[in-house]
């Protein structure tokens, strides 16, 4: 068959809470099996060394720690309901996120895929304790239980829409599902799959069962073929992985654990009783997966075996094996089991042992099965071409095949056999080499529900990079890819490893600069890049930024080719010399325009794509590039030729900084017909430009009449009559070179308002160079058009100055100003710092071209850390009279959102408040239906998207408010519906249609009220 | 069947920190700088320590493990192929754990066999010459070389060495921290550079050692010997000859003529003596490769540094030959190379 890629994993077992555990329990050997927790049952109660009737004869079993945590605020699931489901369920729905993280793919970028979801399942322990509680049956209970909803809870959260089934062949169920995802994968029902097996142990029934059929291992530890198994002993565990044809994860680059060459199922059939193993059927399946496999069994170096303990079941699994493998007796095949570890974890036994392989496959070494060392002298291991591996087999390089078997009491047995992954999966190359990268700086970016997540998962990653020698680079792309998705957005510059750890640990524990470093984005976000003009050039501009970031060096590279036939030499190479003739126009005005194009390209090809520009005067040739109004070789013609013509005039012009209106210096001007206005940059910023010695008359009336003004530091006078000459002959070239109307709204400093429509032709450039620069009209109109942000592209900031003096909304409510240089010494870290502010602004950045095109491999990082703040469990411990425990939604931790909105709105309009009745009926249903404490309900929590509501929960909070308000007997569910957005929504629709709380003066909160909290009962 | 040839795939190296100059050294330790330009003729150093508050910065295990990632990130080689650790050293961090097994926990390798020669500055080649070995055996394909040290351990910032004589002073100016690391394979890959021959030989008997690095444990920590000892004299007069001796020998083994090399890898003592060294060495058809003056005399690191160096150049079918002489107790070491 073709090969099936294991792309992902994520696994609990005993003594194991994840994967990286799970390997180092296994490589060490160690025991998983412990004393039966009180919190499942009393051990002591059912227990008998004899094994009598109703009695189990071990106290012992593999349990895995917290199993009642579960992080239902991520999923947005109401504490009642969880508190209802099985927390099978919940630790799948949790492993799956992980896993698919662990796949280097953003778990929401999955919702809507046909995505198929198989879960093996064979313990339905809660439903047995809930559902036969008939009084308190909810809707919640109902939906909570069944193997059916274990597969399909996760499909539903992730929003999955491929197959989706639960399995139950008993103890091989899981590896069962992964034989029919991989069918499904085949047969191309689904692109990904989630294969998953779960087990938790809630009563002692199977424990006593185990007893009863005499299978039961009184130290509740299996020990596959070992001459001391005297039985089964019981484990818990969940694991998912994530599966893809091996073409597509190579296609996509994507890191392979190991690959799934064959599997294959049958059953005993009638065979020698219902649960009595069957030699044959086992035989048969293995023949086969090894002929589905098209391997020979003496290519098989390994096996998982199934290896429960038990006398009977070791023996004829070895006798199977034997039948294919007793030809190779020099070189007998490697054998052993998890069981020994940690227990027989019946339905996520068969994932145990595919995600033992897999691992083993990876690390390429098996580790040593434990109580190997005192080998069954009985089962002959060695005639049959067995050895049991009693200390860890390091596989040798190059592909290595093994097998995994996995059987169910019930006859219906399954055989895998992988191989490892091909020498290029191992280790991928890099993707998308061709495209420049690289800004001098990592961008570490992670994304959580609630800061408290955020805190949790910073922490996480901080000790994990802080583990191992990692790469910079690859990790922090990693983060930008798959810790995508959710509200509240984290990102940090880092240059080193060391430097992200010690930021990462600081952001944890300072809330102030978690709030600089993390931000909800509440708006899509509009960015204007604004390009400055003549006056931001200095010697050596963005030099540094040249030096780190082969990005910018790639466009400034390609700015300076374009401009070298234009200008004869290197404008680049000026710019880097430090040479002062930048400061000459001649070299200003095309140095400004080749740094003013490779940073706005730069940023572009980072994925931030300008939706408004502007550029002041000389800046706007740039931005006209940008638009696509002009083409970058035209544009360096032109700005060549606009720098030499003006350098060929007489110097002695000069232009005067003047803070008044631009009506006070016409006035002035009127009779200097070498004058003229140069530029407007605010209603009281206004440049003169012209000829020196009138210029130096206007210069001193204004300072004896006390007005500021600043004569500026220019060869020439730009923007002023003086300009005259060279016009025809710009003119010419500006013909030659055309120009069309910009693609992206342009913000024309020659107009002082947007483009409409107009052209960014010859007579416009030419127009251009004696008009004034109407910066105030254009930012403000840009200003009014409401970008989000508002990214400064030269070599210093100088116009984010001038917007802010400019006025506008007020302070906070304006755009953010993002400065990618900030001056002589900006690195790559300010560009790197400008995209992080931009990302936690709501920009999607291209992150690719953040790194080198070396960084671009796979780096897995630790999966989504979940909250254990929640617990959700059985309020006593099975007892053995029979006594139903009941589901109990425990105190819950007040954790507010720091982010809600400021008191003083809440305060104006707050539904639920003292004089507010019906809003706090509203409030009082909606807790009561989803669970939630006080504290965790307000105005502006959503119903479906906070809350967690579906239609069941919506049903319910009908009813309950209308046990609870009157007038509003005729309303029916579709006439809620539309008006079910927020909590405050649904209290002002009430409120509309002339709702009232009968004889409620409202007092106190619904939970403190007696005659409440009886109709609640009732209800 | 015949026996595998040991290629080297990829190199990494790692010098802690910014290089720190004769005039900063100088001035920390209130000596001449032109001295040390003039009777060492080293120019920069890196140190693992901060020069200033004397704290350790990286440890050598640090030092190690960043040259080996750096190796390990080259193309065509993967961690996951790692066999085997080399690593030779004078200075460990710990006796025990040997410093190795900390760099193949840092590195994330697990389940391999690892070794750590205790050398100067013939540790390197005696990696090198273990590694081949290992290859040769056909029982592994693929393994990792490292050689590294941190010579200042010895540097007393503490100290007043205003008026010490010459050869106590040589000791705070010569040496220099660092460390390098190579992939090495069965077969040509990534640099596709074959490991022709590798010299190692103990010539010391009866001799006096020329260089002694002391260890102190509980019961001797405060005797009051100097850590770091060195006859100067014996080591001007034996090491370039001994260097000689190497280079015929070595040419003679491979079947070479001295005209073929393309380049040369001398003893890298300090700036000065490997200058002498090498015009001793007379071999003018050979571009010398050295780098001791940049980087100090940083031990088991410096072979690898001048590979890296020699990577820069050479050309397929080029040949390099290159030599050190431990003066401790008289090793005579050296090692073959050429780019196929």
């Amino acid at each position: 068959m073709e090969p099936i890629a294991i792309v992902g994993i994520d696994c609990r077992f005993p003594g194991a809470p994840d994967t990286g555990a799970y390997w180092d329990l296994l490589m060490r050997g160690a025991d998983g099996v412990g004393k039966v927790p009180r919190q499942r049952w009393d051990a002591e109660e059912f227990h008998s060394a004899a094994g009598d009737e109703g009695h189990a004869n071990t106290t012992e079993g593999g349990f895995i720690a917290d199993p009642d945590a579960f992080d239902n605020e991520f999923f947005t699931i109401s504490p009642r309901e969880a508190a209802a489901m099985d927390p099978q369920q919940r630790l799948l729905l949790q492993s799956a996120w992980r896993a698919v993280e662990d796949a280097g793919i953003p778990p929401r970028t999955l919702a809507g895929t046909r995505t198929g979801v198989f879960v093996g399942i064979m313990g339905n322990e809660w439903a047995q304790l809930h559902l036969t509680d008939y009084a308190n049956v909810t809707a919640q209970v109902g939906s909570g239980n069944g193997y059916c909803m274990t597969a399909n809870r996760i499909s539903y959260h992730l929003d999955l829409k491929g197959p989706s089934l639960a399995v139950d062949t008993a103890c091989s169920s899981s590896l069962v599902a992964a034989h029919l995802a991989a069918n499904a994968l085949l047969a191309e029902e689904c692109d990904h799959a989630l294969v998953g097996g779960v087990n938790l142990a809630l009563t002692p029934a199977l424990s006593i069962f185990y007893t009863q059929a005499g299978l039961s291992a009184p130290d509740g530890r299996c020990k596959p073929f070992s001459a001391e198994a005297n039985g089964i002993g019981r484990g818990e565990g969940v694991g998912v992985v994530v599966l893809r044809r091996l073409r597509d994860a190579i296609a996509d680059g994507q890191r392979v654990y190991a690959v799934i060459r064959g599997t294959a199922v049958n059953q005993d059939g009638r065979s020698n009783g219902l649960t009595a193993p069957n030699r044959w059927a086992q035989q048969e399946v293995l023949a086969a997966a090894y002929r589905r496999a098209g391997v020979e069994p003496s290519d098989v170096v390994f096996t998982e075996a199934h290896g429960t303990g038990t006398a009977l079941g070791d023996m004829m699994e070895v006798k199977a094996l034997g039948h294919h493998h007793a030809g190779r007796a020099a070189r007998p095949m490697a054998l052993g089991s998890v069981k020994g570890n940690l227990g027989h974890t019946e339905g996520a036994a068969g994932i145990a042992g595919l995600i033992k392989v897999a691992l083993s496959l990876h690390h390429r070494v098996v580790p040593a099965s434990r109580f190997a060392a005192k080998e069954s002298k009985q089962l002959k291991l060695r005639d049959h071409g067995l050895r049991l591996l009693k200390a860890p087999l390091r596989l040798p390089a190059g592909p290595t095949v093994a097998g995994l078997s996995s059987f169910g009491m019930g006859g219906t047995n399954a055989h895998a056999v992988l191989e490892s992954a091909p020498a290029h999966t191992a280790r991928p190359e890099p993707a998308n080499t061709a495209a420049p990268g690289g800004i001098g700086a990592a961008v570490f970016t992670l994304t959580a529900p609630n800061a408290d997540a955020l805190r949790r998962n910073l922490l996480a990653q901080a000790d994990a990079a802080a583990a191992r020698r990692v790469p910079l680079g690859p990790l922090a792309r990693w983060s930008n890819r798959v810790k995508a998705g959710h509200r509240h957005r984290f990102a940090t510059v880092a240059t080193d490893i060391a430097e992200l750890v010690a930021g990462l640990r600081e952001s944890a524990a300072d809330p102030e600069l978690l709030a600089r470093l993390s931000a909800r984005p509440a708006e899509r976000p509009r960015s204007a890049f604004l390009f400055t003009g003549q006056g931001s050039q200095y010697p050596r501009m963005t030099a540094v930024l040249y030096e780190q970031s082969p990005l910018y060096r790639h466009f400034l590279d390609e700015a300076d080719a374009a401009l070298l036939p234009h200008t004869g030499k290197s404008v680049r190479d000026l710019i880097l010399a430090g040479d002062d003739a930048v400061h000459s126009t001649q070299w200003t005005q095309p140095a400004l325009f080749a740094v003013g194009y490779a940073l706005g390209r730069t940023l572009t090809e980072l994925g931030v794509r300008p939706e408004m520009l502007l550029g002041h005067s000389v800046g706007e040739f740039a931005a006209a590039v940008l638009a696509r109004a002009l083409p970058l070789d035209g544009a360096a013609r032109l700005i060549a030729a606009r720098g030499a013509l003006m350098q060929e005039l007489p110097e002695g012009g000069g232009m005067l900084a003047v803070r008044t209106t631009r009506a006070d210096l016409e006035a002035r001007i009127e009779r200097e017909p070498l004058v003229g206005i140069a530029a407007v940059n605010g209603p009281t910023a206004t440049v003169l430009s012209g000829d020196l010695e009138p210029l130096a008359e206007i210069g001193a009336e204004l300072e004896a009449e006390g007005v500021t003004s600043r004569t500026l530091q220019v060869s020439h006078a730009f923007h002023s009559p003086l300009m005259r000459p060279v016009l025809d002959r710009f003119a010419e070239i500006a013909e030659q070179v055309g120009g069309g109307v910009p693609e992206i709204p342009l913000y024309s400093t020659v107009r002082g308002r947007v483009l409409d429509g107009e052209a960014m032709d010859a007579a416009y450039w030419v127009e251009h160079i004696g008009a004034p620069v109407l910066f105030g009209d254009a930012a403000g109109a840009l200003l009014a058009d409401g970008p989000t942000h508002l990214v400064e592209i030269g070599p210093q900031p100088v116009l984010s100055g001038m917007v802010r003096r400019l006025g506008g909304p007020a302070a906070g409510a304006g755009p953010v100003h993002v400065l990618p240089v900030r001056g002589p010494d900006s690195a790559g870290r300010d560009l790197a710092e400008a995209l992080a502010e931009l990302y936690r602004g709501g920009v999607e950045p291209d992150w690719d071209a953040v790194y080198a095109p070396e960084e671009r491999v796979p780096h897995p990082l630790p999966p989504y850390a979940f909250s254990t703040d929640h617990r959700y469990w059985s309020r006593n411990p099975v007892r053995s009279q029979g006594t139903v425990a009941e589901p109990t939604i425990p105190a819950l931790v007040a954790h507010g959102e720091p982010e809600t909105a400021p008191a003083a709105v809440l305060t104006l309009d707050r539904p639920g408040g003292p004089a507010d009745p019906v809003g706090q009926a509203v409030l009082g249903a909606v807790r009561m239906v989803g669970g939630y404490t006080d504290a965790e309900v307000g105005p502006h929590d959503r119903l479906y998207e906070d809350l967690g509501f579906d239609s069941v929960m919506i049903m319910e909070l009908k009813n309950r408010l209308e046990a609870r308000l009157t007038g509003i007997g005729t309303v029916t569910v579709q006439d809620l519906l539309p008006r079910l957005s927020s909590v405050g929504d649904l209290v002002a629709f009430l409120r509309e249609i002339g709702a009232a709380a009968p004889g409620s003066a409202g007092t106190g909160d619904v939970a403190e009220n007696p005659a409440l909290m009886e109709e609640e009962r009732t209800a | 069947m015949t026996t595998p040839t040991t290629f080297l795939a990829s190199l990494g190296t790692a010098l802690p920190g910014d290089p720190v100059d004769n005039a900063t050294l100088a001035k920390v330790l209130g000596i001449n700088e032109d001295w040390i330009e003039v009777f060492i003729g080293t120019r920069t150093r890196h140190f693992a320590r901060d020069l200033g508050t004397g704290a350790v910065r990286w440890s050598l295990a640090d030092l190690c493990a960043q040259a080996a990632e750096k190796a390990l990130a080259a193309p065509e080689v993967d961690t996951s192929e790692i066999e085997f650790i080399v690593l030779g050293t004078a200075t460990p961090d710990t006796l025990m754990p040997a410093t190795v097994n900390h760099v193949a926990d840092q590195l994330g390798l697990d389940q391999v066999p690892t070794f750590q020669l205790q050398s100067g500055c013939a540790g390197a080649v005696q990696a090198l010459g273990v590694a081949q070995t290992m290859i040769a055996s056909g029982q592994y394909r693929t393994g990792l070389v490292i050689g590294g040290d941190v010579c200042s351990k010895h540097l007393d910032l503490q100290r007043d060495v205003a008026g010490a004589a010459p050869g106590d002073l040589v000791n705070h100016v010569l040496f220099g921290d660092g460390a390098g690391a190579a992939v090495v394979t069965d077969e040509p890959r990534g640099q596709r550079l074959a490991l022709r021959h590798v010299l190692n030989r103990f010539t010391g008997l009866g001799r006096k050692p020329g260089q002694v690095i002391e260890w102190f444990g509980l019961a001797d920590r405060y005797d009051d010997r100097q850590a770091l000892t060195e006859d100067y004299k014996a080591i001007e007069e034996s090491v370039p000859v001994m260097a000689v001796e190497i280079l015929w020998e070595m040419l003679g083994e491979l079947d070479w003529e001295a005209d073929q090399l393309d380049y040369l890898l001398p003893p890298q003592l300090s700036g000065r003596m490997t200058r002498r060294i090498t015009e001793e060495l007379d071999v003018p058809t050979a571009q010398d490769v050295s780098c001791v003056a940049d980087t100090g005399n940083n031990g088991n690191a410096l072979p690898f540094l001048q590979i890296e160096k020699l990577l820069e150049r050479m050309s397929d079918g080029e040949k390099a030959l290159a030599i050190a002489v431990e003066s401790s107790k008289w090793i005579k070491a050296g090692f073959a190379l050429e780019k196929i």
